[in-house]
């Protein structure tokens, strides 16, 4: 099949997919809205930190800030103002989208693993600050006044964001765009050389995907009910990200879907013996790297590609 | 405003801890430094010290203190083969891919400690452990005096190693040009595997010092973790003496921090130093020539 | 690439199909969910209330089961993991419910906790019972419906270690020191109730300080302490916490009278820890073997005989949540959700704890004593009814 056909099946079956996806919502069981829902969060999640490390080079440990800005802003919007659901969500994606404004100055100085560390230690700050500052619940955190809608809308909603970020992805990777951003990625200086600004270039990447990242803390945040620092700024966010997108196979439009699919059935195989899922993770984050760089859709790449060049 | 008999013990306090702080970090600095490596595992290194120290004391009796030198051997065996199966074969694919993998043994080994020993918290109990020591004006916890004591003497060990010793000319000259070394006939691997051995016994070290004078858990790690990264940084990577004065100063600072806001913002206070750091050194510290 | 995508998901709808099919309970069975925290900080927590809620289910399973309406059903207790994570409670709580088939719930432990299980059980309409919430905390999110929580009040916890004081006649300079952390007990027992009671009882509070719950460095707030000279040191942190600011008062060399440490100075990981430091330290409790309960003697000698470690009054407050639970779905003799939260509203009755029944606000209030560590054993010293041991006082010298 020539590419031009390839490509264009492939627009064809995706919004098919999302509308399969929505339209058989209501035959699922709640348990399979939980882990649909599960899945959709994480694959933005990983989809936007993909677009920032795996697109844009930016390896950052800072997701969990953009996250539980996201939760606390959609709280405090819901509980404080009476702007309906369907705008405070992206209100508190704006929100953390700022924050990334905020910081991109001073983290953007930093190169390589320095812009690992300084968003590592940023998380955390934001962290220590949320838990200290009595302004925004302190340790209690504060409680969503009104109900939630219930697990089906949840679901939907999880999957217009993900319809609305794969649309952002594609834009990101198949346009003019995704060469400037290669080229930052790949060597920020000679890029500068010849005409491209890598400032502006990363900030776009690093706005859009704490947007995203802000979306689905608000929404996690709108599932719970309540939110506190522990939960929403902790680690633990960050870390599943990460394993998702490498155990997915970075800089692969498909690693973020594969990542998440993988790691929450494991989580759901291995749920009575929650320390063995951690250690097992961490094993299979060790072997991927070591040992398929690409992640899993790295592999069933080049096994197609095994196939199709056999088949030639 | 609290009394100056407050602030001057905890300055003091702060200044000894920062003695700790530094040598805990010293191993970070020098992986760093030598490997490229940021080490995200050093954290559960240093708790693996503080379990090391306390099952010393539980079933030999030895003091964890004075069989430092044992608590550091034990972690450097152990990181050898860490080093060898799981860094030496990716030297060749950049600063990425080792990062994730030590962050992925950061998770390996913080579930390894929870199911072997449980998420109880504990702490290294002998007899200096929770004793005040007056000195003059101030009173201090005994334990971060002998801390500070033994971090400084370790810390000069370590920059005598590095600086008279040719296993020491030989991680310098790894360390600025690993491929003109490797010219010289320099193992680099022998080398590198080495550092990382020496740079876990020095976290081991620090964290029987710090298991001893607080407690900790399986996943106490975390916080060590950031705060080594910045007095690394702080102090210049792979800069010895620049390691022991960022850590003494980061200490202080922290305490400062503590008066002024309460102990409650002490990492805060640190980790905004951090970042104050990094963001007014636009290309980190120590630029090594032809490295980014 | 786009290909694979939709075959992915047409793999992700399948297993998810496959999955809500997924009937893990067999017809005669009764399924009861419990989210708890293993793993985390409060893992000592939850391996209580793993025994306690365990042995409350085999207990009744040995004698035959649970007679509903007449017939004799076996009963399946489901623990998952919850990681001491409030998102993972809630999901953790959403499956239990949704693909174990769980009847009803069990709670978790300490605040956050359980409000995230409870929150998404009262969505559901699936009746939760728990312990380990105390009363303020758990009342202050919202009316319940289907949540109810025995434990104890803050305002009783809070108010004991002063009543203890007077009573006893013991002398101190009156001056208090308060050092609490700002979780949701923390903010209202170490910041409302003890400066409220210290100034109604005649005390100085000559310190107040908060910290957030994980600090791990006391260095200047226990100066401050010590430069106040005050005889009498009210902590409220978690275990961790309680044993570096114990540790952290012997090296600065402050040494107080009466030094009470909630919530930290429960386990037994707090003695075992500190050693001889722990000796003389006061801690709020709600349960002891010895006390004149159905069943209290026999439940703490048989933990320590199974498990070969020392009881804990945990094991006591999820056991009879456990009890309520299952005597409530007898009581109603039917599996109707409402008609099982009906029942539990009408519990009344003594059980390992003490006596059960619920107010209008779902909650029932279990007394409050104080206990204190001596020599690695936990001692009731107050009142003088329920203690089985004499006070230390002072706080001995290490």
């Amino acid at each position: 099949m020539s590419i031009a056909a390839k490509n264009h099946s492939g627009w064809l079956l995706l919004p098919l997919a999302f509308g399969l996806l929505a339209a058989l919502s209501p035959a699922l069981s709640h348990y399979a809205l939980e882990i649909g829902f599960r899945i959709l969060l994480l694959v933005t999640l990983a989809e936007a930190w993909n677009l920032l490390a795996g697109y844009g080079g930016l390896v950052s440990l800072g997701t969990a800030s953009f996250f539980g800005v996201g939760a606390y802003a959609l709280t405090g919007l819901l509980n404080l103002t009476a702007v309906p659901l369907a705008l405070a969500l992206p209100l508190a994606g704006a929100c953390a989208a700022l924050l990334a404004l905020l910081v991109s100055g001073a983290v953007f100085r930093l190169r390589g693993l320095y812009f690992t560390v300084g968003t590592l230690a940023l998380a955390e700050a934001v962290r220590l600050f949320m838990i200290n500052s009595d302004s925004f619940g302190g340790a209690i955190g504060l409680f969503l006044a009104q109900d939630p809608p219930g697990l089906r809308g949840l679901y939907l909603i999880a999957l217009a964001l993900l319809a609305f970020t794969t649309v952002l992805m594609t834009l990101a990777t198949r346009s003019r765009f995704s060469i400037l951003l290669r080229a930052v990625r790949d060597d920020e200086d000679a890029a500068a050389q010849i005409g491209v600004r890598p400032f502006r270039i990363k900030l776009i990447v690093f706005i859009v995907a704490s947007f995203l990242t802000g979306v689905a803390g608000a929404l996690q945040g709108l599932k719970l009910g309540a939110v506190e620092p522990y939960g929403m700024f902790g680690i633990q966010w960050t870390v599943n990200v990460l394993s998702i997108v490498i155990i997915g196979g970075q800089g692969l439009r498909a690693g973020p879907l594969a990542g998440a699919i993988f790691v929450v059935v494991l989580g759901e195989l291995l749920a009575d013996y929650p320390a063995v899922h951690l250690a097992l993770t961490g094993v299979i984050l060790i072997i991927v790297i070591r040992f398929a760089p690409q992640g899993l859709a790295g592999l069933a790449l080049r096994r197609r590609d095994a196939r199709g060049e056999r088949s030639a | 405003m609290p009394n100056l008999e407050v602030v001057a013990n905890s300055l003091v306090s702060g200044v000894l801890l920062g003695g700790v702080f530094a040598l805990t970090a010293l191993g970070l600095s020098i992986t760093l430094g030598v490997m490229r490596l940021v080490n995200l595992a050093h954290g559960e290194l240093l708790v693996g010290g503080s379990y090391l120290g306390y099952f010393l004391l539980r079933h030999t009796g030895i003091d964890p203190i004075a069989g430092l030198a044992l608590v550091g051997a034990a972690m450097a065996l152990l990181a050898l083969p860490l080093q060898w199966t799981l860094i030496a074969p990716l030297a060749a694919k950049g600063m990425e891919a080792p990062m994730i993998t030590m962050f992925g043994v950061s998770v390996i080994l913080q579930n390894l400690f929870l199911l072997a020993f449980s998420a109880d918290t504990r702490a290294i109990d002998t007899p200096y452990a929770a004793r005040a020591i007056t000195l003059g004006p101030v009173t201090v916890a005994e334990i971060y005096l002998i801390g500070f004591a033994v971090s400084v003497v370790i810390v000069l060990l370590v920059h005598l190693l590095i600086s008279r010793t040719p296993f020491g000319r030989e991680l310098r000259a790894s360390s600025s040009d690993a491929a003109a070394a490797a010219a010289m006939g320099v193992d680099v691997r022998r080398v590198h595997a080495l550092t990382f051995a020496l740079g876990a016994a020095c976290a081991a070290m620090g964290g029987v010092l710090l298991g001893t004078a607080f407690s900790f858990t399986p996943s106490s790690g975390g916080t060590y973790l950031l705060i080594s990264f910045a007095v690394v940084v702080l102090g210049g990577i792979g800069n010895i003496f620049g390691t022991l004065v960022a850590g003494i100063v980061l200490g202080l600072l922290q305490s400062l921090g503590a008066v002024i806001f309460g102990d409650g913002y002490r990492d805060l206070v640190g980790l905004v130093l951090f970042l104050l750091a990094l963001a007014l050194r636009p290309s980190g510290i120590v630029r090594r020539a032809g490295h980014s | 690439m786009s290909r694979n995508r939709t075959r992915i998901a047409a793999c992700l709808l399948t297993a998810g199909l496959a999955f809500a099919s997924l009937s893990a309970h067999a017809a005669d069975e009764i399924v009861i969910g419990a989210s708890l925290p293993l793993s985390g900080p409060l893992a000592g927590f939850g391996n209580y209330q793993k025994w306690g809620y365990e042995t409350a289910v085999n207990d009744l399973n040995k004698a035959g089961g649970l007679s509903v309406g007449g017939k004799k059903m076996r009963v399946k207790l489901v623990i998952r993991d919850d990681k001491t994570d409030p998102s993972v409670v809630a999901s953790n709580t959403e499956t239990l419910i949704s693909r174990e088939g769980a009847l009803a719930m069990l709670g978790s432990c300490t605040p956050a906790l359980v409000n995230a299980g409870a929150l998404v059980a009262e969505r559901r309409k699936v009746p939760l019972v728990a312990g380990c919430d105390p009363l303020g905390a758990f009342k202050s999110v919202r009316k319940w419906q289907y949540a109810w929580v025995m434990f104890f009040d803050e305002g009783d916890l809070a108010t004991a270690p002063f009543k203890m004081l007077a009573e006893l006649g013991l002398q101190t300079n009156k001056k208090v020191a308060i050092l609490h952390d700002n979780g949701p007990d923390g903010q209202v027992v170490g910041g409302m109730i003890w400066p409220d009671t210290a100034k109604a009882g005649g005390y100085t509070v000559a310190q107040k300080t908060s910290f957030p719950v994980d600090t791990q460095q006391f260095t200047t707030m226990i100066a401050e302490a010590k430069a106040t000279g005050a005889d009498i040191a009210l902590v409220d942190a978690i275990p961790p916490q309680a044993i570096a600011i114990r540790k952290q008062m012997a090296s600065a060399g402050y040494k107080p009278k009466v030094l009470v440490m909630e919530k930290g100075a429960e386990p037994e990981q707090f003695a075992m820890a500190l050693g001889k430091l722990a000796d003389g330290v006061l801690v709020g409790g709600y349960w002891d073997p010895s006390f004149p309960y159905p069943g209290a003697a026999e439940l703490g000698k048989r933990y320590e005989t199974e498990t070969k470690q020392t009881q804990s009054q945990h094991i006591a407050d999820s056991h009879a949540a456990a009890q309520v639970l299952l005597d409530a779905i007898a009581a109603a003799g039917s599996l109707d959700r409402e008609k099982i939260n009906a029942a539990i509203a009408r519990t009344n009755k003594s059980y390992v704890i003490g006596p059960v029944k619920f107010d209008a606000a779902n909650t029932s209030r279990i007394p409050i004593t104080v206990m204190q560590w001596q020599a690695g054993k936990s001692v009731v010293v107050w009142p003088k009814d329920r203690a089985n041991g004499k006070l230390i006082f002072p706080l001995p010298a290490n």
